[in-house]
């Protein structure tokens, strides 16, 4: 009887998981092409990573909740975002990124980041986004964290 | 999963595109000049808050109007919105632009009215500008905690405007006042706003609106932001005048 409501519970999460994607993946033909890469990445038992390579704006949207479902597979406590190649972002892609964070800790994940230059950084300073992100100087700083609580 | 993709060694070097498009960092704010019938009590010292620092339900709330017909990009769009933001404002609401005008870290003097007909004085800082859009950043005290994107982009071969306003209200008042009409309100003086600007460029289309709550949850850890609340310091400002007129006479 338990493995019943179990299988059944499975296989709605795994229907809905599915059809977000399918969603993003729709959205994603419909909007102007996003200048952006996202490469998901395991660090760990626990975290993922996501590298962002290119422009974080408001067509960066389909591809980085593309990328959040795939790195928040499994057991992943907490997502580090990786922006080392982070070329140019505006005020959308915070947006992107503030909704994104609402997102991880209504899964009760943490969100990270390492690689963020000086520019980014004073950017995340004025929007006080570095009040509720964790800011790292490397990935092995960013995964031991993710890792540690 | 996959492999980490290697660096790409150039794009460290180079200054950011984005670069002049920004705010500097700036840990209060400060207001450059006071225009006439302006009043600077809630702005000047404040810090800039975002949808992170607020109170209420946070809300993503998009209005956008398509300019069908109209021949005109992107680019001029911003362009005429940021030179004449005050003029597509519903009545009852002034924005004193800045002197320097919508640039980056530049800050704007409002004074509007809140429901029940109370009135504000509250301002805003410029957090970004680039040529095809603009946000702007509320300051503690201010109703809502979050900010706002202006923009234009190409769609369907159509140019289309927009504002898009990410928010949490700042304090339980306010939270409180939003749900009482404040929401409707706020709904409405975008709107129109778009409105006004769909008829500068000729155009009579209909508002598109489109409302999510991103977050149902209210941050009681911030409570404490009715401290700052610019409805009642306004009207604190308001009641205390004639001391203040008494005070300053000459004798």
């Amino acid at each position: 009887m338990e493995d019943e409501s179990l299988d059944s519970s499975l296989h709605i999460l795994r229907s809905e998981y599915e059809g977000t994607r399918e969603v993003y993946r729709k959205r994603r033909n419909e909007m102007p092409e996003a200048q952006v890469k996202m490469n998901v990445r395991e660090a760990g038992d626990r975290a993922s990573i996501i590298d962002v390579q290119g422009e974080l704006t408001a067509f960066a949207e389909a591809v980085l909740m593309d990328a959040y479902s795939q790195a928040s597979d499994g057991q992943v406590r907490a997502i580090i975002l990786n922006f080392e190649n982070l070329e140019y972002m505006n005020s959308s892609g915070i947006g992107l990124l503030v909704t994104l964070l609402i997102r991880i800790n209504r899964e009760k994940q943490r969100l990270l980041t390492y690689g963020l230059s000086e520019h980014y950084r004073s950017i995340f300073q004025i929007t006080r986004l570095d009040d509720a992100i964790a800011i790292h100087d490397s990935e092995e700083e960013a995964v031991s964290a993710a890792n540690s609580a | 999963m996959t492999e980490k993709p290697p660096n790409d060694e150039t794009t460290e070097k180079r200054e950011p595109r984005d670069a002049a498009y920004w705010a500097s960092y700036a840990e209060t704010l400060k207001v450059s000049g006071v225009a006439e019938g302006a009043t600077n009590i809630n702005v000047e010292g404040r810090r800039a808050v975002g949808p992170l620092q607020g109170f209420g339900k946070m809300w993503q709330k998009t209005y956008r109007v398509g300019l069908t017909g109209a021949e005109t990009t992107p680019v001029e769009v911003i362009k005429t919105w940021k030179e004449n933001y005050q003029e597509f404002w519903p009545e009852g609401n002034r924005f004193y632009a800045p002197l320097a005008g919508i640039a980056p870290g530049e800050v704007a003097l409002i004074s509007g009215s809140l429901p029940g007909g109370v009135k504000l004085s509250t301002g805003v800082m410029v957090l970004y500008a680039d040529d095809e859009s603009f946000s702007l950043m509320t300051p503690e005290g201010h109703p809502f905690s979050g900010w706002i994107t202006f923009s234009s982009f190409e769609e369907e071969g159509n140019t289309v405007a927009q504002a898009q306003v990410l928010m949490r209200a700042n304090d339980p008042l306010y939270e409180m006042g939003l749900r009482m009409g404040g929401h409707k309100m706020e709904n409405e003086m975008w709107r129109e706003t778009l409105e006004n600007l769909a008829t500068h460029f000729g155009v009579s289309e209909p508002v598109e609106t489109n409302i999510v709550c991103v977050d149902p949850k209210l941050q009681w850890s911030q409570y404490r932001n009715i401290w700052h609340n610019a409805g009642i310091r306004s009207a604190i400002h308001s009641v205390t005048a004639p001391l203040r007129w008494r005070r300053n006479r000459p004798s």
